[in-house]
């Protein structure tokens, strides 16, 4: 093939894999999207002729016009994400480049132009296949560039083009690995000392169902669509929990019901309980969960409750709030570590707990109805009558909630999508309904309770070792206050349907390499996308505990760094490189040495500017100046010149003349 | 002081780096990367950062495999008249074992246009040529001979140089149209000396000597050739009232109309030989004896190529008698001393007949 079909074949590829990296994070406009994937491909085994060539420029001209327009209309008008009408308007150029005629020079402008789209792609938070597109890039580019380098120097040498066969081809690709160590070595080792004032934040995780931080019961008319996207991956340092995937991932309270939808009152009391409470009244072990969230709109942390302690990374700004949710500032996607206790005290203990112990002030908030059926009440009381205790209270109502059937299917009329209907007449419903249901009717019988949502369940990926919490297992339950042991969760959703449903669980896992590919993605999210100083000073902790072990162990238990070696090396390595250029032109011989001093001497000294001097030449330069280094120059340079090419091997005594005829010309040519 | 200027010198001889225009705005555009990279704690322009920095190191080491290694041989031409091409040839050997050096050039300090070489395999030997035109005649010394090369990707020019002595022999130019030169002003016909060519004018028998390009095969004597085992020529003596002496006159200022006259001088050599005449050359200090052949004209031209105009330059000073000889002189020479017996003319008037 020739080497110029090659080369322009390789940018074409360039632009594509560009193209995959942007669509791999921000997406595209379809039909955008689709022209320039076209134009690509027939780019790659087509090119028109020169003189066609000219003749499609000005068509280009008034497309990229109205691209231009385009994109500031979104700036200045419509105030829309100008990344989109930018890309379209790279991507025309690309085309545009692309379909010249093979004797255009544009490769310049074809590298730009690629690299422009893998760069307006690192705006966005890419998966997976960023990496791939990324890798190829690199691949492509190193043979692309040298591809385009030896052309353009057969151009300009006006020789024929080299054929790049495929020992080149190779070694060339080949080195692309190195480029990519390279990248990866700088990835890693790049100090990351800021938090990223000018950064442009993530996209949010489109929702179709899921997590929300609204909770309503009014929507009817149809049903709840799967949505499998991973939002939560969770990983256990300190062991799997048993349950691991029956576990709530508590996010946001509600306390305020307008017998429709939850809201969280503002201002709104403190009413988290003291740390000490979970701390030494729950049940153990502390479970560690390093926790890597996708960016949600509700900028909540999910944790298991209780959470006792939570570290993030600085890219957030973690904060607990009055009601005792976790949230937090920053544009970036949470990564965290939070611990938690593993289960709530006994049920024995808890039927021991007093009532009551919330403030008048902040038992309003917990206490708070609205205006029920009365039905609803005499319900209420008939499920609790003669329970003497809360826990038992709460522990009724609850069990009597799971006899209704759970379903995603809404409500048909405005009308069944009430709480009395569905407590008296569907007994259907989802898991909004039943906590909803619960917090009422604890609420009616003088219980301080809340809603909670979060997320319950996951798939525990054996690949990845992490668990995978998706949208689809979005969940609502209940918090109950008991005092001296604070908040503790109750689920009155059925347990025979899970947090999800059959189809939920078809569609989010139907697809077998869905664990292998998720695994990586969760991979690429922790060390790419959310790598960070405190991962980097992990990897040193790392390398710092191997070398020890590796010290040790060839020493025979002595414990000492491989830093000191390294340095002697590179100090080894540096007094080497000095050396040599010190010693370097000491490989000519004598006269030969002595003569370009002479040389030196005299362009320092302003007698010829350049070195380009022949040597009789420069005697008679010195002569004619009548200089005092004319004499000793003569000598030396007639010594030079039977010694170099009359081929006279010079004496013992000669070479001391020469030394002294170089010393005499230097005491005269050395600036005073 | 001395010793850290002698290292720095030694340093740029041994390697030097240099931006292209595109390197350069790929380096820029690297630091762009980093500070964006800084500046938003995006990890993935960090990925970015590390796949351009890749680049720059690939580049280094690749260009200086390219250049390592190598040793050039210098082959010049004899002599190459001004504004002719004047190819130089290199002979390069590549001494590494595994590596091939790719797009290297071959740069003279000083002369714009380098020799270049696609590809030189490992242990491989190969050539390549430069061609430059020089505007004037001279003696151009040859020592650095720089070997270059921006090979992978075209971002940095990576050199170091080579000290290989030499020169360029630059003759004049000695095509210009002139009329039949008449030795002594014409007088010389009237003296009854022959000028023209005669049949066996070839002399006595001088000796051997060694055979330099121009000399005529019809001498070389085969028996002695292969004694020495280099060839060699007879040499016999010519009567001297058969040669032709060419006196060019060095007094006057460097300038167009002096390099005008070594253009004449240059061109009446060259007729002469062209005319089988015996001639030879007093210029300055400079005599090349009488001679006949295309060997003879190079050593003219190698003279000429070497002279230099002085305002006290001393006239020329020809073995034979003035008047057998042709002057060469710009116009202000005291005349009377050759008792107006050469060519006086101005060399402008030579080439306009």
């Amino acid at each position: 093939m020739r080497i110029t079909l090659l080369h322009r074949r390789l940018t074409i590829l360039m632009g594509i894999a560009g193209l995959v990296a942007f669509a791999a994070g921000a997406g595209f406009e379809p039909i955008s999207a689709a022209v320039a994937f076209v134009a690509l491909v027939i780019a790659l085994f087509w090119q028109p002729s020169h003189r066609l060539s000219v003749r499609l420029d000005p068509a280009w001209l008034p497309v990229a016009g109205l691209l231009v327009a385009r994109a500031l209309w979104h700036v200045f008008v419509v105030g829309d994400d100008v990344v989109i009408p930018v890309v379209d308007l790279l991507l025309l150029l690309l085309c545009a480049e692309s379909l010249r005629s093979l004797d255009a020079p544009n490769d310049t402008r074809m590298y730009a132009l690629s690299f422009a789209l893998l760069l307006a792609s690192t705006a966005y938070r890419p998966g997976i296949f960023f990496a791939l597109a990324f890798v190829t890039y690199v691949t492509l580019a190193t043979v692309a560039l040298t591809l385009g380098h030896l052309r353009r120097k057969a151009q300009r040498h006006r020789i024929p083009e080299p054929t790049a066969d495929r020992a080149l081809l190779g070694t060339t690709a080949g080195l692309g690995t190195v480029v990519l160590v390279t990248s990866v070595l700088v990835f890693l080792a790049f100090p990351r000392v800021t938090r990223g004032f000018a950064g442009r934040g993530d996209v949010p995780v489109t929702q179709v169902a899921g997590f929300s931080d609204q909770v309503s019961i009014g929507e009817f008319g149809s049903q709840i669509y799967a949505n499998p996207q991973i939002v939560l991956r969770v990983e256990f340092p300190d062991g799997v929990p048993p349950n691991v995937n029956d576990l709530h991932w508590r996010g946001r309270s509600y306390d305020r019901f307008n017998g429709i939808q939850w809201s969280h009152s503002l201002p709104h009391p403190p009413s988290n309980a003291p740390r000490a409470w979970y701390n030494d009244r729950w049940q153990g072990p502390v479970i560690e969960q390093r926790i890597f969230a996708a960016p949600l709109e509700a900028r909540v942390l999910f944790t298991l409750h209780p959470t006792l302690r939570l570290d993030s990374d600085r890219r957030i700004a973690p904060m607990l709030d009055q009601a005792g949710d976790l949230l937090y500032f920053g544009s970036a996607a949470p990564a965290y570590t939070a611990w938690s206790m593993s289960a709530p005290p006994p049920r024995d203990v808890l039927r021991a707990a007093p009532e009551g112990g919330l403030s008048r002030n902040v038992s309003r908030y917990y206490l708070q109805l609205p205006p029920l059926p009365d039905r609803i009440l005499r319900l209420a009381d008939s499920l609790t009558t003669g329970l003497t205790n809360q826990y038992d209270r709460a522990a009724a109502i609850e069990r009597y909630l799971r006899t209704f059937t759970y379903t995603l299917q809404l409500p048909r009329t405005a009308q069944e999508a009430t709480l009395d209907w569905f407590l008296f007449e569907r007994r259907a419903g989802h898991c909004e309904y039943f906590s909803t249901a619960m917090v009422v009717l604890l609420r009616a019988v003088g219980i301080p309770a809340r809603q909670v949502n979060g997320f319950r369940g996951g798939q525990w990926s054996d690949f990845g070792e992490y668990l995978a919490v998706t949208q689809n297992q979005a969940h609502s339950w209940v918090e109950v206050w008991f005092p001296g042991f604070g908040w503790v969760p109750f689920d009155p959703t059925p347990a025979a349907s899970g947090s999800t449903t059959a189809a939920t669980a078809a569609t989010a896992w139907f697809w077998p390499g869905r664990f292998l590919f998720d695994g990586l993605q969760h991979r690429w999210n922790k060390w790419v996308l959310d790598y960070s100083h405190e991962n980097q000073f992990g990897l040193l902790d790392w390398l710092q505990g191997y070398a020890s072990r590796e010290s040790a162990g060839a020493r025979g238990g002595r414990t000492g760094g491989a830093l000191p070696w390294a340095l002697i090396t590179l100090a080894l390595a540096l007094t080497g490189v000095v050396y040599g250029l010190l010693r370097s032109g000491r490989g000519h011989p004598a006269e030969t040495r002595a003569y370009l001093r002479l040389l030196e001497l005299c362009r320092r000294a302003g007698l010829i500017q350049t070195r380009a001097v022949g040597p009789l030449e420069l005697v008679e330069r010195l002569e004619a100046r009548a200089h005092p280094a004319a004499s000793p120059a003569r000598r030396l340079v007639e010594l030079y010149l039977r010694a170099r090419f009359a081929g006279q091997a010079l004496d013992e005594r000669e070479h001391r003349a020469l030394a002294e005829a170089l010393s005499r010309a230097r005491t005269h040519l050395r600036p005073a | 002081m001395t010793g850290v200027r002698r290292a720095w010198a030694r340093l740029r001889a041994w390697r030097r780096i240099r931006f292209t225009f595109g390197g350069l705005v790929f380096s820029l555009g690297a630091l762009a990367v980093g500070f964006a990279a800084m500046n938003t704690a995006n990890n993935l322009l960090y990925l970015l950062l590390g796949a351009m920095l890749g680049l720059i190191v690939v580049s280094s080491w690749l260009s200086e495999q390219a250049i390592r290694g190598l040793d050039v041989r210098r082959h010049t031409p004899h002599g190459v008249t001004v504004s002719h091409e004047v190819r130089i040839q290199y002979e390069v050997i590549n001494h590494k074992r595994r590596l091939s050096s790719l797009a290297v050039e071959l740069r003279e300090q000083g002369l714009p246009v380098a020799a270049f070489l696609p590809h030189v395999g490992a242990g491989e030997e190969t050539t390549a040529r430069s061609a430059n035109r020089f505007v004037r005649r001279g003696i151009y010394p040859l020592g650095t001979v720089t070997i270059s090369t921006s090979f992978p990707f075209g971002l940095f020019l990576k050199e170091r140089d080579v000290e290989i002595p030499g020169e360029l022999v630059i003759w004049p130019r000695h095509d210009r149209a002139l009329r039949a030169p008449a030795p002594g002003a014409g007088k010389s016909r009237a003296l009854g000396i022959a000028l023209t060519r005669a049949a066996g004018t070839r002399g006595d028998y001088r000796g051997l000597r060694e055979y330099r390009p121009g000399d005529d095969p019809k001498d070389i004597h085969w028996r002695s050739s292969a004694r020495f085992e280099v060839p060699v020529v007879r040499e016999y003596d010519r009567d001297s009232s058969e040669s032709l002496w060419i006196c060019l006159d060095l007094a006057g200022q460097p300038s167009e109309e002096s390099e005008a006259l070594v253009e004449v001088t240059a061109s009446l050599a060259a007729r002469a030989q062209a005319e089988g005449k015996r001639f030879g050359l007093v210029a300055g200090g400079r005599t090349v004896p009488p001679a006949a052949g295309a060997g003879q004209l190079e050593r003219v031209l190698d003279a000429l190529a070497r002279v230099d105009f002085r305002l006290d330059a001393p006239p020329p000073a020809p073995p034979v008698d003035p008047l057998r000889c042709i002057l060469v002189s710009l116009a202000g020479r005291d005349a009377a001393a050759y008792a107006d017996a050469f060519v006086g003319a101005p060399p402008v008037r030579e080439e306009a007949a």
